[in-house]
């Protein structure tokens, strides 16, 4: 792969990201107050409960704040734009840009996910802190294994995103199917509600799924929840996730590409 | 009157023919959209199973409160669907209003008629179906003024959030923008109203006291059809205020959608 094409990419996702600073701080808004509803649904499940399942209730806070901060970068809501590049046409001019498909939009989604994540993540957790007690990684190790488990769960929603996007070179219900596909992201990442408060039976279900390994992993990471070679296990698990749904992306447009047919342009 | 409600179910009718148009991805967005909203039923049904009851609400009761929302605000959404901020923003833009401003016809019954988003009836049908889970266990003691009062206490949610809806778009007379904003009171009152008042901090609670009546469109009715107790001490009429609140922001809603109709400047598009 040409780094530097894929470096000029990223910066002009970048700039394009950021042009849209209103729309930025709407959504901020938005998530933020999300964040204190559903702190305070949290809040009653603990109910004098010190701690659930190991998850202390400042644990659990922080977890769902972090989460509403994590929307924007990890796309938990899911993204539409490959598919939208199907149905437009304009997917045409990209099949035959100098860089693969794939690193053409992984460029474009992390610039994205970065602008996202300082903008919109950072100022989201620094107002909710005003709000309640956010907790801390303890050591500064922590800090930089959570920031390469989150990046980790960044590439493993990016290909969970990208192959239900590819799903558009067969049908033009992409988007139906994708509305469909991102439910799990919400539901089995942790991002509803911490896997630890699930019971344990839907628990072990959600941990056969790459969805875990988008949000949930990340979060124990920061909680210090996993530690020594169970955490470099958990890291390993989100790399594995990766390394097997990009397989599938590259699988599916190998065969996808030969039949999409290019509507409109 | 007679010829605007005929109009109406016209554009209704053009509306639903052309979205009926492809059925395969019609039902494919009904069942997904449905499955959407019932996932987080779900997720707060699972964790109860660990934990029992949230500010000793049973998860029963906890559906009754989630259903009647949910039935209620896909209706709304489908109805007003035309005053959805992000599309009569977009109406705005491209200079569609100034169409509809045009023609011999009641501006309100156009809007109202210009899209009517069918696929609703998935959120609508997973909240009746949390609803049914709810009625199944719960053995409400049901009275005749219960009985009466439960179909006005939808119709009054219907109409509270459609008011919001309609505040939302009438902002965007100025805006020409859709005001995301609103979402916090729009989607944001949807959550806060699937549970119990008493779980939020005294400051939220006041908000959706004073200033958007919303702690009497579904909490306090709740408490009403299932005999529970009230530990907020409001009066006890306060079940009843449902139509009361539901028509005061009705009626102060199209006065600022009048105010802001009147102060339209085209976007010249």
């Amino acid at each position: 792969m040409n780094m530097r094409l894929f470096f000029h990419v990223l910066k002009l996702a970048v700039l394009q990201q950021t042009t849209y600073r209103t729309a930025l701080i709407a959504g901020l808004v938005t998530n933020f107050f999300f964040g204190l509803f559903r702190a305070a649904v949290i809040t009653a499940l603990y109910h004098q409960q010190g701690q659930i399942n190991g998850l202390t209730l400042e644990g659990a806070i922080t977890y769902v704040a972090i989460g509403q901060a994590m929307i924007s970068f990890l796309f938990l809501f899911g993204s539409y734009d490959l598919m939208m590049t199907v149905y437009n046409g304009s997917i045409a001019t990209d099949l035959i840009r100098p860089m693969p498909l794939f690193s053409l939009w992984l460029a474009k989604d992390f610039g994205a996910a970065l602008v996202n994540l300082l903008m919109r993540g950072v100022l989201l957790l620094f107002f909710f802190g005003l709000f309640y007690k956010v907790a801390l990684p303890p050591r500064a190790a922590d800090w930089l294994l959570t920031a390469l488990s989150l990046l980790l769960g960044w590439l493993v929603s990016f290909a969970w995103r990208f192959l239900v996007n590819l799903t558009s070179f067969w049908t033009p219900d992409a988007r139906g199917i994708g509305r469909g596909a991102f439910i799990f992201s919400q539901l089995l990442s942790g991002f509803l509600i911490p896997l630890r408060l699930y019971p344990d039976w839907f628990a072990r279900i959600c941990h056969l799924t790459p969805f875990p390994a988008m949000f949930n992993t990340g979060m124990e990471v920061y909680l210090g929840a996993v530690r020594g070679a169970e955490l470099w296990r958990s890291l390993g698990i989100q790399a594995v996730w990766f390394a097997a749904l990009a397989g599938a992306c590259f699988a599916m447009m190998r065969a996808g590409v030969r039949r999409l047919v290019i509507q409109g342009g | 009157m007679r010829r605007t409600i005929s109009l109406y179910l016209r554009f209704i009718s053009i509306q639903l023919r052309s979205q009926m148009q492809f059925r395969a991805s019609f039902w494919l967005d009904v069942f997904t959209t449905g499955l959407l909203n019932f996932s987080y039923f779900v997720s707060t049904y699972l964790v109860l199973e660990r934990i029992g009851n949230i500010a000793g609400w049973s998860i029963a009761e906890l559906a009754f409160l989630y259903g009647m929302i949910e039935v209620s605000f896909g209706t709304m959404d489908m109805i007003f669907s035309g005053f959805d901020p992000d599309v009569f923003s977009r109406f705005i833009r491209l200079g569609a209003l100034d169409q509809v401003l045009l023609r011999p016809v009641n501006v309100l019954a156009q809007i109202f008629g210009s899209a009517f988003v069918l696929r609703r009836i998935g959120r609508i049908t997973q909240g009746a179906v949390v609803l049914g889970f709810a009625f199944a266990h719960l053995g409400v003691h049901w009275t005749p003024l219960k009985l009466l009062y439960l179909p006005v206490v939808m119709a009054s949610q219907v109409a509270a959030m459609g008011a919001l809806f309609m505040a939302g778009s009438t902002l965007s007379f100025w805006t020409l923008q859709r005001v995301e904003a609103i979402n916090v009171v729009t989607y944001g009152g949807v959550e806060v109203m699937s549970y119990p008042s008493t779980i939020y901090p005294r400051w939220l609670r006041g908000f959706f006291t004073y200033l958007i009546p919303f702690v009497f469109m579904n909490y306090y009715p709740a408490l009403f059809f299932l005999d529970k107790p009230d530990p907020l001490g409001m009066p006890g009429f306060a079940p009843f205020l449902a139509p009361l609140a539901a028509g005061l922001m009705l009626f102060v809603t199209l006065r600022f959608w009048r105010f802001g109709l009147s102060r339209y400047q085209s976007t010249g598009t």
